[in-house]
């Protein structure tokens, strides 16, 4: 058994597409039709492809519960995931810049510095910078 | 930016959502927006660094264990090795690195070895040139423990990069 795929819900999958790949760096992998304007629609790292890739699902669209889970989470600033960078204050500045929305700037937790920002598809992701 | 470790903030999350007065919490910190621009999770982030990373000390040490193992991951590096660049005893240092990043020095300088092995096979050096690269005096020795981690051996790993390269 093999961790391939971990799932984060979007409000709008295109759009949704368009953050992870133009403003995260991440890269598509995979783009197939389900029907209904759906679509199985992941992106991976940029340096590392055959790594886990994130499936970006339209859940909250078609699911209810989903929606009112995604919407407590956000409600309560808690992020859906967290992906790992170098420098946690550098991606900081270089996403501010691009016009990313943060609700936490990078603060010292222990081993790591963590920040928060809004995905603008329903979601608070954190990053994360080991020390 | 990489999608590892990706899962990692659920155990927090459940811990947070888990709590019986998670909604009272929620509410007060409602009241709490008008006045703060603090979001409840960054609120909870404050109150358990207060529990979690009070002693500075301590925390100062496992996170220069880890930057010694991060750079000399190449050389002979042992327990006294480690406790003597930390000034502390080897049992102290395993089981302060240990709260800190949860798992031992030693787990985690194999971890960041076969990390590096998979990177310079990647760069398409030897089987043998990585295995003294990366700190390990055994061919064998690495080969068993490169499988046992990655379901092949670096021979085949190596070979698997370089036919999806062509």
């Amino acid at each position: 058994m093999r961790i391939k795929i971990v799932s984060i819900p979007v409000t709008d999958q295109q759009k949704a597409l368009d953050f992870y790949t133009d403003i995260l760096g991440f890269v598509k992998k995979v783009d197939l039709p389900l029907g209904g304007g759906n679509r199985w629609l992941t992106v991976v790292s940029q340096n590392d492809q055959d790594g886990p890739e994130l499936l970006l699902e339209p859940a909250p669209l078609h699911f209810e519960p989903s929606k009112v889970y995604q919407d407590s989470l956000k409600e309560a600033g808690i992020p859906w995931t967290q992906f790992y960078v170098d420098d946690c204050q550098a991606e900081f500045n270089r996403l501010s810049q691009l016009g990313v929305t943060f609700s936490m700037e990078p603060k010292e937790m222990g081993t790591v510095v963590a920040a928060v920002f809004d995905d603008t598809c329903g979601n608070y992701i954190q990053i994360v910078e080991e020390k | 930016m990489q999608v590892n470790k990706i899962n990692s903030v659920y155990p927090l999350k459940m811990a947070l959502l888990s709590k019986r007065n998670m909604t009272d919490r929620i509410l007060k910190f409602s009241l709490q927006c008008r006045t703060s621009t603090m979001t409840y999770y960054s609120q909870e982030l404050e109150r358990i660094k207060k529990i979690c990373f009070s002693n500075e000390v301590q925390l100062e040490r496992a996170i220069n264990t880890k930057k010694y193992i991060d750079q000399h991951f190449d050389s002979l590096i042992n327990l006294d090795v480690l406790a003597a660049s930390s000034h502390t005893s080897k049992y102290h240092l395993i089981r302060v690195f240990k709260k800190y990043y949860g798992t031992t020095p030693r787990q985690y300088l194999i971890n960041k070895r076969l990390s590096k092995a998979k990177e310079y096979l990647r760069e398409g050096r030897s089987v043998s040139d990585t295995c003294f690269s990366i700190g390990f005096e055994s061919i064998n020795s690495f080969s068993n423990l490169f499988k046992a981690k990655n379901g092949m051996s670096p021979s085949r790993y190596r070979r698997a990069i370089f036919d999806k390269s062509e």
